[in-house]
């Protein structure tokens, strides 16, 4: 009797794990769905769209409208395809990702290991600046890129984001720093290591994690920008998603899709890829950002 | 070796008064290293805010112009049908939204708690939306919910011949289309803040309530889902920071249509400011939001150093 | 003249104060040792000496020359500290010479003095390897061996062997012993372990709630504490501190001790210190027995000390091999005394103790401060 009732929960048991495993496998497909979708069909003739199923594999793969959008889709009156804005999405990002995150380190440095009277009160203001709905800061900003003569360039941009950057960079290095060891800072006050040798000799070496989360969180967050630039940047200038949302919103002419979907594609591939290559970082990340201290 | 030190030591005398400059070099260095990042963070945001403020106190149209004319930018846009449209929009997006992430995602990440063995795989899966664009995810969705192309016909192809799906172009429905693909973005990322949650938990615990004899469903309502309080509050403050933001999403996906069915005050505020020449009701709607952010995040970060510092 | 002069010195964060008029005077070779409990402010002055915080007020002169405004490297002094401090991303040998990197000395003469200390060390092959690839004990030893390869005028120590287990720390307790003799240096040796202290020393000062509560050779401190925070802190197993009564019997003074049995006290005769104590006749006092002063009749030391002898009840006995810890009841409190570990003592029963009442400390009740 016994034997078969343990057989039963041994049954039941088999029951929910089937159940569960079903649960989180449909999920998942849910979860993939639209990437599916748009990757069918961005390898799909315009006729095959219109005709067929969106969810069926293409019957005769075409990479033209992949071709297209890089080379020569229209945005309004120019046709050159996207590959411009994606050049200037890298223009932008990499700078600004760069400066921001040595910026970001300097100042967590600084207000961890260096610490003076009303340190809290500086990163308290720098970490609320991370919060803001940048709608508060667009029309002046919009006026001091006028002035500087930055309004539609990508160096303006590049200013943007190592400015809105900053909030994130400094806490995120302020929250590394603050659990490195004080005494290995004294150790080299004592060896006689100087404000610069200590934060190149020592902290910088050990600081790989913390680097890799902030420029992935920098290099997403900038890439995926629309806001700064749709507002600051038109034209030439504009990244890569103000360009794909004006390609997928152009009203002229039949509606292409295959071709917004690959170009969809180009505009997510760098930070799909670098979420693939470093997913633990991309979290990391994502949760240092949410959960402050 | 030894001589070397004896070299430092008389150098350290003749170079006393260098050392002062040095000293004081030093005392300083780290404030300015800081002192840059700081300006420029009074200046552009700080600063900004205030000038903001100030716009929306301003007769600014479509340029800025700084007579000052009172509440009345602040009273146009609330007497503005959009704004209202908007603000009410933003309550039913934040609800579901919030709502809807918290629950998909504490339900996806017990499940995955379970030992499940594709666990890192699936985690990948559910979590990579949050690396998208949201104007990528607004153009995938746009095609996946398009009522002639997308997800309908597809359910008429299958047999399903009935099926109905136009929320997209519906005006009383659109907003929920935003809603979709927003908790599809985010509630990955909410679920591995409660997969963290639920992997900090003290296992012992969990071993005393089993010899206890809890069954596995009351282990959770009654132990583990009471002690991810403060994951409950942090994932609802990204949620709400996220919807409050949201811009891009509601561009790419509806752009703000049918009609202004899904404006949102991001988008309303954008709309004002750089296309309807209407820089002073942008600006008070700007000085909104910020004030809807402020009183939520000043108390979280407030709460967030404090218990930091314990 | 006095090689390390620590004269009045005081620190405050913000308005906590933390260390007060502190004075401490040591001569080139000493080996001080600061002991006292935790978060007494031990690490704070020896980081007062290293320059790594700011004096509040006083002065710390290092071979007649001020301190004051002399940043850390240049003071011409090492420091080992508590959780190493090993440079994680540097190899055993890059830390070492890092120090002397930071001084402009010339690359060959730095790798001979690596190689030096390292041989002293007896760690030469573990100079290629990473801190994390080191155990424990060796990690201390690279720490030690960065202190001594810039061969300072002073040695400052912080808790150095608080992170090693029991065994290596008494090891390492000894080299760092040897090491002192063999090169003569001046240490400043901060622990929280007065056994510590005790084998290290040659000056101790002694600690508590920022204030030196007795600075002297080890002996001093051992044998003559200055108040009942330093004879119950010094010493393991730890003075026994009991409530007794200054009495006259048979005009010679006594201590008298309320034992289990309230009929009959113990009358201990006073052979210390009885000046003093004459006008504490029929007040309370406290009296301080090292346990191994009380002893069993057969061990006791008839050449050197005054025996008296009693008959007391045995509460509990404690074997640690050597010796035998028994315990019985005297003056309210418990009282351990170390004995022979077969003297035959029985817990509930009755048993001869022999006192060393020429060891007999007694402190006034009220201050704690030692009648002398
Ligand atoms: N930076 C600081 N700010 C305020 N108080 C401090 C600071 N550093 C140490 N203290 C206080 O000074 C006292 C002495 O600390 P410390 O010298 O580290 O003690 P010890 O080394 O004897 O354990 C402690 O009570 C500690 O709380
Ligand atoms: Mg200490």
């Amino acid at each position: 009797m016994s034997a078969s009732s343990q057989d039963n929960a041994l049954r039941s048991g088999i029951a929910w794990r089937v159940l569960i495993y079903s649960v989180l496998i449909v999920t998942a497909v849910i979860y993939l769905a639209p990437l599916f979708v748009m990757l069918v069909t961005s390898l799909k003739s315009l006729e095959e769209i219109r005709m067929g199923n969106m969810m069926a594999l293409p019957l005769q793969i075409t990479f033209e409208p992949w071709l297209k959008a890089w080379g020569s889709a229209c945005l309004g009156l120019d046709c050159n395809g996207i590959s411009g804005y994606f050049w200037n999405s890298l223009k932008i990002t990499v700078p600004a990702v760069a400066i921001g995150t040595l910026l970001g380190a300097f100042n967590g440095y600084v207000l961890t290991k260096w610490r003076f009277r009303g340190h809290q009160w500086v990163f308290g203001m720098m970490l609320f600046a991370c919060f803001i709905p940048f709608q508060i800061v667009l029309l002046p900003m919009s006026q001091v890129l006028g002035w500087l003569g930055l309004a539609n360039t990508t160096s303006g941009l590049v200013l943007v984001h190592v400015v809105y950057g900053l909030g994130f960079t400094t806490l995120f290095f302020r929250n590394f720093y603050e659990a490195f060891p004080d005494e290995l800072i004294r150790a080299s006050v004592m060896d006689g290591a100087g404000f610069f040798t200590i934060f190149g000799r020592i902290l910088l070496p050990n600081s790989g994690p913390i680097i890799v989360v902030t420029v992935i969180w920098q290099f997403t967050n900038i890439w995926n920008d629309f806001l700064f630039g749709a507002s600051f940047a038109s034209g030439d200038t504009a990244p890569i998603t103000v360009a794909l949302n004006n390609l997928v919103n152009s009203s002229t002419g039949v509606k292409e899709y295959n071709v917004h979907m690959a170009a969809a594609i180009t505009a997510a591939l760098p930070t799909l890829l670098v979420y693939v290559v470093a997913g633990r970082y991309f979290v990391r990340g994502l949760m240092a950002g949410s959960v402050k201290g | 070796m030894q001589q070397n030190i004896a070299r430092d030591k008389a150098s350290t005398v003749s170079e006393s008064r260098n050392d002062k400059l040095i000293g004081y070099l030093q005392q300083h260095l780290p404030k300015l290293v800081l002192a840059p990042s700081f300006a420029v963070i009074l200046m552009f945001v700080y600063g900004f805010i205030l000038w903001t403020v100030y716009l929306s106190f301003s007769a600014s149209k479509m340029l800025p112009n700084y007579t000052w004319v009172g509440l009345e930018q602040w009273s146009r846009l609330w007497n503005t049908l959009t704004w209202q449209i908007s603000l009410q929009n933003l309550f039913i997006f934040s609800v579901l939204y919030i709502g809807l992430c918290i629950v998909i995602g504490l339900s996806l990440a017990i499940l995955l708690d379970q030992k499940i063995r594709l666990e890192g795989g699936l985690r990948t899966l559910y979590l990579y939306p949050m690396a998208l664009s949201f104007i990528v995810t607004g153009t995938a969705w746009k095609w996946f919910l398009n009522p002639g192309l997308g997800l309908e016909r597809t359910m008429h192809e299958w047999g399903f011949v009935d099926f109905k799906f136009d929320w997209l172009i519906n005006s009383d429905m659109a907003i929920y289309t935003v809603v979709i693909a927003g908790v599809w973005q985010a509630s990955g990322f909410i679920m591995a803040m409660f997969l963290a949650g639920l992997r900090g938990i003290d296992n012992e615990i969990l071993k005393a309530a089993q010899i206890d004899g809890a069954p596995a469903w009351k282990i959770y309502t009654r132990i583990i889902i009471p002690q991810l309080g403060p994951v409950f509050l942090s994932a609802f403050v990204v949620l709400l920071h996220l919807a409050i933001k949201s811009f891009d999403l509601v561009i790419a996906l509806t752009g703000g249509g049918p009609g202004n069915a899904t404006s949102l005050p991001a988008t309303f505020m954008y709309s004002y400011s750089f296309t309807r020449n209407q820089i002073g009701v942008g600006a008070s709607s700007a000085v909104f939001m910020l004030m809807i952010i402020a009183s939520i995040m000043v108390p979280y970060i407030y709460s967030e150093i404090k218990g930091g510092k314990k | 003249m006095s090689f390390l002069n620590i004269e009045n010195v005081n620190k405050h964060y913000f308005d906590v104060e933390v260390l007060k008029s502190i004075n401490i005077e040591i001569n080139k070779g000493d080996f001080l040792v600061l002991v006292g409990p935790s978060g007494c402010g031990k690490s704070t002055l020896l980081n007062m000496i290293a320059g790594l915080d700011e004096i509040s007020g006083g002065d710390i002169s290092i071979d007649g020359q001020s301190m004051a405004g002399v940043h850390p490297s240049k003071r011409d002094i090492a420091m080992v500290f508590q959780s190493y401090a090993l440079y994680p991303n540097m190899s055993v040998a890059k830390n070492i010479s890092f120090g002397l990197e930071m001084r402009k000395v010339p690359k060959v003469e730095r790798d001979k003095a690596v190689q030096k200390v390292a041989k002293m060390l007896q760690m030469e092959q573990l100079l290629d390897r990473k801190p994390s690839q080191l155990s424990g004990g060796q990690r201390q030893r690279v720490a030690m061996g960065r202190a001594l390869v810039r061969e300072p005028r002073v040695f400052l120590f912080d808790e150095p062997l608080s992170n090693l287990d029991a065994k290596l720390r008494v090891d390492m307790r000894t080299e760092i012993k040897q090491l002192h003799q063999r090169l003569g240096a001046t240490i400043v040796y901060v622990t929280h372990d007065q056994i510590e202290a005790m084998t290290l020393a040659t000056k101790i000062a002694v600690m508590n709630a920022g204030i030196v509560q007795q600075f002297g050779s080890p002996e001093e401190i051992y044998d003559n504490p200055v108040n009942t925070f330093v004879a119950g802190f010094m010493g393991s197993p730890s003075m026994n501190l009991i409530q007794a009564k200054v009495c006259k019997v048979e005009d010679k003074l006594c201590f008298e001790v309320a034992t289990a049995d309230q009929d009959r006290p113990l009358l201990l005769p006073i052979e210390r210190d009885q000046q003093a104590l004459v006008s504490y006749l029929n007040r309370n006092v406290t009296l301080g027995l090292r346990p191994e002063t009380i002893t069993d009749p057969g061990s006791a030391n008839r050449s050197e000390g005054q025996i008296h002898e009693a008959d007391l009840m045995v509460k509990v006995t404690e074997p640690t091999g050597a010796d035998m810890f028994v315990v019985t009841q005297l003056g309210g409190t418990e009282v351990v005394a170390r004995m022979r570990s077969r003297c035959g003592a029985l817990a509930g029963q009755s048993c001869r103790f022999a006192f060393d009442v020429s060891r007999n400390l007694a402190f006034d009740g009220d201050t704690g401060d030692r009648i002398q």
